[in-house]
């Protein structure tokens, strides 16, 4: 059909791949491309500028009070107005239990949902329930804390903690009065809030696992557990690992649903059961009032070290899924 | 398998081979029965795992519905807040608010975002590479910090606006949804066959033509769907606006004025004693959880609707 038409034209002096590069060259040149080109770069930049300036405003907005107490802000943090001290080394425990707590209770379950739904369940019942909770995972964490300051904590502080209480071992981690509000509902609270991401993610890196590895183990005998211990779970587990981790990014950055919930007191937490303060949470309650100069800077120096423990965690996901990826050779 | 003959009359063959045999046979059938008992006891952990993972979840979202079905009526979502004690009101500036605060973010961020996306697509090497790093960096940042930024640059002493404001929720928000939106447009655009580019390049059409009529129409599900999903997290995001917004009980549409928020409603009447307040909270809850769930469900909903007409 356009074998005439080739004919017509005269054999031009370019190799044909060349002429096109010289064609595309010369639309490039026109003024709407230049127009695609400069849209694309501004919204390059812009993006590039938003994420250096929130490093470099809040870095900035934090030198005073990082000036001011050097690298002792990291346990005690620097004085305010009142010579009330913001006890930074609490906050950054406080945070670690509260993740801690969340990740022990939230990973078990997680992986096992996700074992279940991706290996296990029919597909009649798998694929509604990773809908649902696909969806569940979009509850805004306000709900959640919500939920968490009016039914669970009243739950906890009749039921659950008394409970936890009496039991011989475990009673060391739990004692201490049951009030409701404590670095334990923080914990589950977190460990509510993560479960829906352990799930989706886990269960995307055991469905990509070949099929063939599963159909091996079979036909080597195994039972279906055994292909799932065996065959599937070792092949995701770089995936789950990087599901873990990032769902412990967003525990440690969570701020809303555990300045409902945890008590806000800014003392060593004796126990799970007393009422302790985060990161997120000291500077939920306490930026609004604080004075401007030097009190508000140590604030902002807590977002900093808030910040750089999130940023260390995610930073160490991403790494573990990008390897994953070009483990398996797919193309990041 | 001929090769693997053995005598079968229990005559001819030796005590020691039939005692080995039947030593064999009954320990693979008790390792079996073992296999079996601890593969029926994992997948019952595994079933408990899901009902214990649904149980919670599902009784959140069913405890805010019944107790947030209680709380709305006609009135709550059309009156604005009655002060402290007086009964009746609403929650109309709060929705408003939050509507307009969301719908400045989206204006922000999903032009950048869609154009950073692009320059994902089209540009290989280390300042890609650099940026997209940035963005999953950003995705990982805590809302509070983005709220911390926004007070920074917009609100605090010497920035730009000079005081609390709507507009400053929307820039942290857009800060908020940028990597959500760039990510997920990236992939979608990524996902348009690199023939279809090249076709519409090899016909001579301008570059900025291919992508508008081609890649851009090529990705619509994806950027419809990551674009919704960027929203429905942003609307229903607190921490971000507590330090920006301030909240507001009038009725304010200025977005240079404090406004209220429905995440503010929530957490400002959450931490009440008072019954009235617990009621409001939880009304406002519910209809945040409809405004997200509904989001969400209609970015599914447009993704499955249009990949079926693509094909």
């Amino acid at each position: 059909m356009s074998t005439t038409l080739l004919e017509e034209v005269p054999p031009p002096r370019l190799t044909p791949v060349e002429g096109v590069k010289e064609g595309l060259q010369r639309r490039w040149a026109r003024p709407g491309g230049r127009a695609y080109a400069v849209l694309r770069w501004s919204g390059a930049t812009v993006f590039a500028v938003i994420v250096l300036g929130l490093v470099v405003s809040l870095l900035a907005s934090a030198s005073q009070a990082f000036g001011h107490s050097g690298l002792s802000f990291l346990w005690s943090g620097t004085y305010n107005a009142t010579k009330d001290v913001y006890p930074t080394g609490i906050y950054i425990i406080g945070t670690l239990v509260t993740t801690a707590v969340a990740i022990i209770v939230a990973v078990p379950i997680g992986v096992g949902t996700a074992a279940f739904l991706s290996e296990l369940a029919p597909t009649w019942l798998a694929a509604p329930l990773s809908v649902l909770i696909d969806l569940i995972a979009a509850v805004p964490s306000i709900v959640v804390g919500l939920w968490g300051l009016l039914v669970l904590s009243p739950a906890f502080a009749h039921h659950v903690e008394p409970f936890l209480k009496k039991i011989p071992v475990l009673e060391w981690f739990f004692h201490g009065l049951a009030y409701g509000p404590s670095m334990l509902l923080a914990g589950t609270v977190l460990a509510v809030m993560i479960l829906p991401t352990i799930v989706a993610l886990s269960r995307t890196a055991l469905s990509s696992v070949a099929t063939e590895d599963r159909e091996a183990a079979r036909a080597l005998g195994a039972t279906r557990w055994q292909v799932v211990r065996t065959a599937v779970i070792p092949s995701a587990r770089t995936g789950i690992e990087a599901a873990v981790i990032l769902a412990m990014g967003r525990a440690l950055g969570e701020t809303i649903a555990v300045a409902l919930v945890i008590g806000n007191n800014n003392a060593l937490p004796h126990s799970l059961l007393a009422p302790g303060a985060t990161l997120g949470s000291a500077i939920i309650n306490n930026f609004g009032e604080a004075n401007p100069g030097l009190d508000k800077s140590s604030i902002i120096g807590l977002v900093v070290v808030l910040l750089a423990i999130t940023a260390l965690v995610n930073v160490g996901g991403q790494l573990l899924l990008r390897r994953r990826l070009r483990g398996q050779g797919a193309v990041t | 398998m001929s090769a693997t003959v053995y005598p079968t009359d229990p005559n001819t063959r030796s005590d020691t081979i039939g005692a080995r045999r039947t030593l064999v046979r009954e320990s693979a059938r008790r390792s079996l029965a073992r296999r079996r008992l601890v593969g029926r006891i994992a997948v019952g952990s595994c079933v408990v795992a899901v009902a214990i993972s649904l149980a919670p979840l599902i009784a959140l979202v069913a405890y805010t519905t019944s107790r947030g079905i209680r709380a709305i009526s006609w009135g709550f979502v059309t009156h604005i807040p009655t002060p402290p004690g007086i009964p009746g009101g609403g929650i109309s500036s709060a929705i408003v608010g939050s509507v307009i605060i969301v719908g400045l973010a989206a204006v922000i961020a999903v032009p950048v975002g869609t154009m950073c996306a692009l320059f994902l697509v089209e540009r290989r090497g280390r300042l890609a590479g650099a940026l997209r790093f940035g963005a999953d960096v950003l995705t990982g940042v805590p809302s509070i910090a983005l709220g911390i930024f926004a007070y920074a640059v917009l609100i605090g002493p010497g920035s730009l606006i000079g005081h609390f404001s709507g507009i400053a929720g929307s820039f942290a928000l857009a800060v908020l949804m940028l990597p959500i939106i760039i990510r997920a447009s990236e992939a979608a655009m990524r996902s348009v066959p690199r023939d279809l580019w090249e076709a519409g390049l090899a016909l001579g059409v301008r570059r900025s033509r291919v992508v508008r009529s081609v890649v851009l129409r090529g990705a619509l599900p994806g950027l419809v769907t990551g674009n919704l999903l960027a929203v429905a997290r942003a609307v229903g995001e607190t921490a971000p606006l507590l330090f920006t917004v301030l909240g507001a009980s009038l009725l304010v549409t200025n977005p240079l004025q404090p406004m209220g928020a429905l995440s503010l409603t929530i957490y400002s009447n959450a931490n009440q004693p008072f019954p009235a307040a617990q009621q409001i909270a939880w009304g406002t809850a519910f209809v945040l959880l409809v405004l997200v769930l509904v989001l969400s469900i209609v970015a599914r909903l447009v993704s499955a609707r249009l990949n079926r007409q693509a094909r």
